[in-house]
């Protein structure tokens, strides 16, 4: 453990990367309020909070079978349990799946 | 399309609480993962405060473990900076789809209120649709920042106490919140297109470039552009319930 409180250099490196990513979570709504959108750029942007939720799972959910498996399984109770659960009942599916897998 | 607002007075405290509770199923799955990288931070050299100060002020998890990995290899400030920001710029295109919802919103507090906007706050209020409020947003940002800072920190004060969280199926919480908030934009058949390309596309990146935002980034545009060639929406906005 370091005999210091905190490291200036790091604190500044913190400082920039925070600031540019708060930038990042203002500059989408501040970026649409002030471009025109067609109806192509309208569909994308519409499309983009399932294709980004896709992307963001894809790689990992299909990983290996066990994990595919619970996936689909949670895909499959998703809409019809409240989301805790759904969510409790996916991480009990893959412990065990990966166990036999 | 409504603004995001603030509730009348008397829900405010239901609000709050409504969000708090629909964050814990994430934090969950969110602590093991700041209790490791709190480790991880301890033995690249970072103090508690570093550790503290990082969580707080840029509040990004995986670019967090990018920003610990690299420091602890010696990388140089600037290049840390850049990957950090490279990971987190998918955050344009997620505030990009809450735009609606910020319309006339003050610019401070909208500044303010999307400080907190992550991965999973983002999902939730997409989620809430027209329901959104500050107050909720504010009940899942708050949990999940306050949640995020103490297991960190305290995952740095252990060191390398803990254990790998994928040995208790707790990486997966993340993959089944996503598919949950996902099949909530299911609207039938004609959503599936450009969630098979975004797919397609995040899964040919990832294998190339793996543990990169990329992938995230690939199939953001891919499944855009399938949308955006089939001329009309897919998939419902952040307008549906």
């Amino acid at each position: 453990m370091d005999a210091t409180l905190f490291d200036p250099a790091l604190l500044g490196v913190i400082v920039a990367a925070g600031l540019l990513t708060w930038m990042t979570r203002v500059g989408g709504p501040w970026l649409i309020a002030r471009v025109r959108l067609g109806p192509a750029a309208n569909a994308a942007l519409e499309a983009t909070p399932g294709a980004v939720l896709v992307a963001l799972v894809a790689p990992a959910a299909l990983s290996r079978p066990s994990d595919a498996i619970a996936a689909l399984f949670v895909c499959l109770i998703a809409r019809r349990v409240p989301m805790a659960l759904a969510v409790a009942l996916g991480v009990l599916a893959v412990v065990v799946l990966r166990r036999l897998l | 399309m409504n603004t995001i607002t603030l509730p009348s007075p008397v829900s405010v405290p239901r609000e709050v609480a409504l969000g708090a509770v629909h964050a814990l199923p994430i934090l969950a799955g969110a602590v093991p993962f700041g209790l490791l990288l709190g480790s991880l931070a301890a033995k690249a050299g970072l103090t508690p405060l570093d550790m503290g100060l990082m969580s707080g002020i840029i509040f990004a998890g995986s670019s967090q473990f990018v920003a610990v990995e690299m420091w602890g290899h010696g990388a140089p400030g600037l290049a840390v900076i850049a990957s950090v920001l490279l990971v987190n710029l998918r955050h344009l295109l997620m505030g990009a789809t809450l735009a609606p919802r910020f319309q006339g919103v003050p610019p401070a507090r909208a500044a303010l209120t999307l400080f907190f906007m992550t991965d999973e706050v983002w999902a939730l209020a997409l989620r809430r649709g027209g329901q959104l409020t500050v107050a909720y947003w504010f009940g899942v940002g708050l949990t999940l920042y306050v949640g995020w800072l103490c297991a960190t920190v305290a995952g740095t004060l252990a060191g390398a106490l803990v254990a790998d969280p994928a040995a208790w199926g707790l990486d997966f919480t993340f993959i089944a919140v996503f598919l949950c908030l996902l099949a909530g934009l299911w609207t039938g058949t004609g959503a599936l297109p450009p969630w098979l390309a975004s797919a397609g596309a995040a899964l040919a990146v990832h294998s190339l470039l793996p543990g990169g935002p990329w992938h995230i980034l690939a199939g953001a545009v891919a499944g855009g552009a399938v949308a955006a060639w089939r001329g009309r929406s897919a998939t419902r906005g952040p307008e549906a319930g």
